[in-house]
């Protein structure tokens, strides 16, 4: 008889069939229109029929020259758009992960009741309607009267991304013993000194993964950027929007593959620092 | 000076008075005080909502002003009701497939050997939740429109005469709250799996137990809590699904983020959307209420 | 140099550049709010980047949302809009003037206004100046039908079940399929009652709504779809010249009549560029030249009436000129729409999804 496990490696039958059945669907459910994007963007033809009869770089060849040839038009030039799109990302996760890291310390330390609480509070805004928070965003900060500039839309993804980042620091908090600090604190290290110079460095892999993270959400945010962008201040989803909305041609989906790509490397990045020892939630 | 995980802990011997000073830690920086910038920095989020409350209750359907508790009553209407049990209806049978698919996708990825086959496997099961879904709905008419790629296949090999209606109803919207809702499930689930250890399942071998058996007396109970956790977390997240619906679902299905938004515009009944996002919120957070206090219960019995 | 400019304005010179070759408006800059359709690229193309090269203004163009979605976003502004000029349809304007967001433009700071025909020049109580006509008819499948259809009455045929689409109920046109639908039944267009009976039958007719055109167009590329309507060609300029490759055609000769509605340039209340900037804006909107390549480029129909077009644009079917809205082009009361507006929505909502 075969020897049991989650996946065996030898062995197995019906099991190991129905596993990999079902995760092939899901793999497919997953990744069938990506994949006939990227194949997409890479047609030669001016329409968009599938599979397409020739192949060609064309389309990316068109998508560079947005970056380089759009000169003026505001909300239109793509250069602008990217600019801001990654002020507010960077902000984003240097804020999140820097609120988390003490949070998460407190959370793994704390009472169980605190803990509970915090963290279906800090899971609302991943589940919140966001059309709904969209527009209530909108109306505070336009009865606020205040000149937000970039921070209006730095404010809204601070929430949005908060459980993700938060999830990843406990997660890597919980790893640490007590006794790590103990033994800091014993050697004379003030609770602080021991808090900063041992606990936030073993924590290391869940805050990397934080900031990624956080900078993922926020680059890709869409629903609430829509309330709250201004004419200065958007971001390249919006743009993309306002390109796909009236005409999807393949220059898109070349700039969508490249989009695609920019989230890959983090993705992998990510992979990497917590190699499979923390998870991403 | 920095001790860095990769190199294992430092063990330290038992010290006196350790639990005292490690309290004393843990007091003196104060619990709050720690919470205090996460906090701040959600506070707009908080505010947000308290001001959806009040607008709920808006005399004036456009601006906060005056109290009445009209947008509610306008809500027991068929028009809202219907969307209400649509997205019931949805969001759990979105959950139950999302949880079905999450399982051996969390077995596949965590008993992957390979580096690189697992960042793929990563790659592809985060990526649909964070792409711009506007593009991604191109993607799905191309391949399951009424002239997509599989109808156009099937029809070629006479097996159907009329294309399959696969997008723009009910089942287009499913698919696409299962593909953007996967990843909140198969990454809870691939922590969850790192608790079955080997030795539990070996020891079920030992015993004689197949492997399905192991899978349902084992494997099963050990990821409870973590199912039921992730599958709240993606009930909510689908109760509130806007773009899916929109895009995927022709506008015909009409889910109560989509029936909130027309009520923002065109209709510009602010107090009545503000309502519709009361009783979504509050569905929402019973669900996930109701599953922490299962978790809990469960981990409790568990130990004792 | 900002009181000579404005005196300049003030003066209503006809031609925007000056004698010195300096151009006028160095430095102004103008904010503009537009749809996030193709028709909002041609407002980008076709006006706001010649009137930049004419005047030497700046103009920063927001083209993300539809009439409605502009409504919603100047109403949360209140009395502090981030733009300074807007496009959009007849009801907007109407709705946001209601509300008092709307300032009066002076016409005398528009001479482009003398050649536009005096029923399409000013509307929503003189806070709207009229910009183009958007015209709804009907777009059908060319390989399907080789003559086009006659009657809003082809959407009930048996042989288009499920290779039909309907304008969105977020938009005016789906309130003008209510009206098509009244009418085909013999009524006088207002008789909802009967309409949205009638309609019911639809609902498991209907492939989609054609919330996005592109998605349209894709479908009827594909030949997944059949007809659909009411619905405006000014989608879809580019297809309907290419038929062979797109599929699609589109007709106003209906039994029931077409829609015709016209659209406003408008000006928030307390916008933040200068008034004389904004004026020689929308007055440029209206310039014959702009007026004519426009209608080529959406198929609007032009309101001034020395529109400069090409002899395709003239006999295009597409496009419809001020002299051809005969009786049977139907142009709404926006009294009455405005009344039974939110009515309408939801109930074409709740009858069709």
């Amino acid at each position: 008889m075969s020897r049991v496990g989650l996946m065996p490696e030898e062995g197995g039958g019906s099991y190991k069939l129905l596993v990999c059945l079902l995760a092939g669907i899901g793999i497919i459910i997953a990744a069938a229109p990506m994949a006939i994007i990227v194949i997409m963007s890479f047609s030669a033809a001016e329409t968009s029929s599938f599979p397409p009869s020739e192949f060609s770089l064309r389309w990316y060849e068109t998508a560079l020259t947005l970056f380089s040839s759009d000169e003026s038009s505001g909300s239109q030039a793509v250069g602008a758009a990217l600019s801001s799109s990654l002020l507010v990302g960077l902000v984003v996760m240097v804020l999140s992960v820097a609120a988390c890291i003490p949070l998460a310390y407190a959370l793994v330390r704390g009472q169980r009741r605190l803990r509970q609480s915090m963290e279906l509070l800090f899971t609302l805004p991943l589940v919140f309607p966001l059309v709904m928070l969209g527009i209530a965003f909108l109306l505070i900060a336009e009865s606020l009267r205040w000149e937000l500039g970039i921070w209006r839309l730095i404010i809204p993804h601070l929430a949005l991304v908060m459980p993700f980042v938060l999830r990843n620091c406990m997660s890597a908090m919980q790893s640490i013993s007590r006794e790590t600090e103990e033994a800091a604190i014993s050697l004379g290290a003030s609770p602080l000194r021991a808090g900063l110079d041992i606990v936030v460095p073993l924590m290391k892999p869940g805050i990397l993964a934080g900031l990624i993270f956080a900078f993922i959400i926020s680059f890709n945010e869409f629903t609430i950027t829509f309330f709250m962008y201004t004419i200065d201040q958007s971001t390249l989803p919006i743009w993309m929007y306002s390109r796909t909305v009236s005409s999807l041609d393949p220059s898109t989906l070349a700039l969508s593959v490249f989009i695609i790509l920019i989230d890959l490397v983090m993705i992998i990045a990510i992979d990497k620092i917590i190699a499979g020892r923390s998870s991403l939630f | 000076m920095s001790v860095s995980a990769h190199e294992g802990r430092p063990r330290v011997l038992p010290l006196p008075r350790r639990g005292i000073r490690v309290n004393a830690l843990y007091r003196r920086s104060a619990p709050w005080l720690l919470c205090l910038p996460a906090l701040l920095l959600i506070t707009p989020f908080l505010a947000a909502c308290l001001y959806m409350l009040r607008f709920s209750v808006s005399a004036d359907t456009g601006a906060i002003d005056g109290f009445s508790l009209q947008a509610y009553v306008e809500l027991a209407q068929p028009y809202f009701l219907r969307s209400v049990w649509l997205t019931l209806k949805l969001a759990a049978t979105s959950t139950m497939i999302v949880l079905v698919l999450a399982i051996p996708l969390a077995i596949m990825i965590v008993t992957t050997r390979s580096a690189s086959w697992r960042r793929v496997l990563t790659v592809v099961v985060l990526l649909p939740m964070i792409l711009n879904l506007l593009i991604q709905s191109y993607g799905w008419i191309l391949l399951l429109g009424p002239a997509g790629a599989i109808n156009t296949a099937l029809t070629q090999l006479g097996i159907i005469e009329r294309p399959l209606i696969l997008l723009f109803n009910e089942k287009g919207v499913l698919l696409g709250l299962v593909q953007t809702s996967l990843p909140l499930a198969v990454f809870p689930l691939m922590s969850a799996m790192r608790v079955v250890s080997q030795e539990y399942l070996e020891a079920a071998s030992g015993l004689g137990a197949s492997q399905w058996r192991s899978f349902a007396d084992i494997t099963l109970p050990l990821l409870k809590p973590g199912l039921i956790s992730a599958g709240s977390i993606v009930f909510a997240f689908n109760a509130s699904a806007f773009a899916v619906p929109l895009l995927l679902g022709g506008r015909r299905v009409r889910m109560l983020g989509l029936a909130i938004r027309d009520m923002i515009s065109p209709l510009f009944n602010w107090s009545g959307a503000a309502a519709g996002g009361m009783v979504l919120i509050l569905i929402i957070t019973l669900v996930l209420v109701f599953s922490t206090w299962l978790v809990s219960r469960s981990s409790v019995r568990g130990v004792s | 140099m900002k009181g000579a400019a404005g005196m300049a304005a003030a003066l209503a010179m006809p031609s925007i550049v000056t004698a010195q070759g300096s151009k006028r408006y160095d430095g102004k800059t103008v904010r503009l709010l537009t749809w996030s359709d193709d028709t909002g690229l041609a407002v980008l193309n076709h006006i706001a980047k010649p009137f930049e090269e004419a005047t030497g203004a700046k103009v920063i163009a927001d083209r993300t949302g539809s009439t409605s979605e502009m409504v919603a976003k100047l109403r949360a502004a209140g009395d502090r809009p981030q733009y300074d000029v807007i496009t959009l349809a007849g009801v907007g304007g109407v709705t946001l003037a209601a509300d008092g967001l709307l300032a009066k433009p002076d016409l005398n700071q528009l001479p482009n206004l003398e050649q536009v025909d005096p029923q399409f020049r000013t509307g929503a109580d003189g806070h709207g100046i009229g910009y183009l006509l958007w015209t709804g008819g009907m777009i059908y499948n060319t390989r399907t039908f080789s003559e086009p259809p006659v009657s809003y009455a082809q959407l009930w045929d048996e042989s288009v079940q499920s290779r039909l689409f309907l304008p969105p109920a977020t938009w005016t046109d789906a309130l003008d399929t209510v009206f098509a639908t009244s009418k085909m039944l013999g009524g006088d267009g207002r008789d909802a009652e009967a309409a949205f009976e009638k309609l019911a039958q639809l609902r498991d007719r209907l492939l989609t709504f054609g919330e996005n055109p592109t998605q349209l167009v894709e479908l009827f590329r594909s030949n997944a779809l059949d007809i659909g309507g009411v619905y405006a060609p000014a989608f879809f300029a580019r297809e309907l010249a290419n038929p062979e490759q797109s599929n699609m055609g589109a007709t106003y000769d209906l039994e029931e009549g077409f829609f015709a509605d016209l659209m406003y340039t408008i000006m928030p209340k307390s916008h933040p560029g200068d008034d004389d900037v904004v004026h020689a804006f929308i007055n440029y909107t209206l310039d014959a030249g702009v007026q004519g390549v426009m209608a080529e480029a959406v198929l609007n129909g032009p309101v001034n009436t020395q529109a400069v077009m090409s002899e395709a644009a003239r006999s295009s079917p597409f496009i419809i000129k001020p002299e051809q809205l005969s009786d049977k082009a139907v142009v709404h009361d926006k009294d009455f729409i405005a009344s039974v507006r939110e009515d309408w929505i939801k109930r074409y909502t709740q009858t069709l999804s």
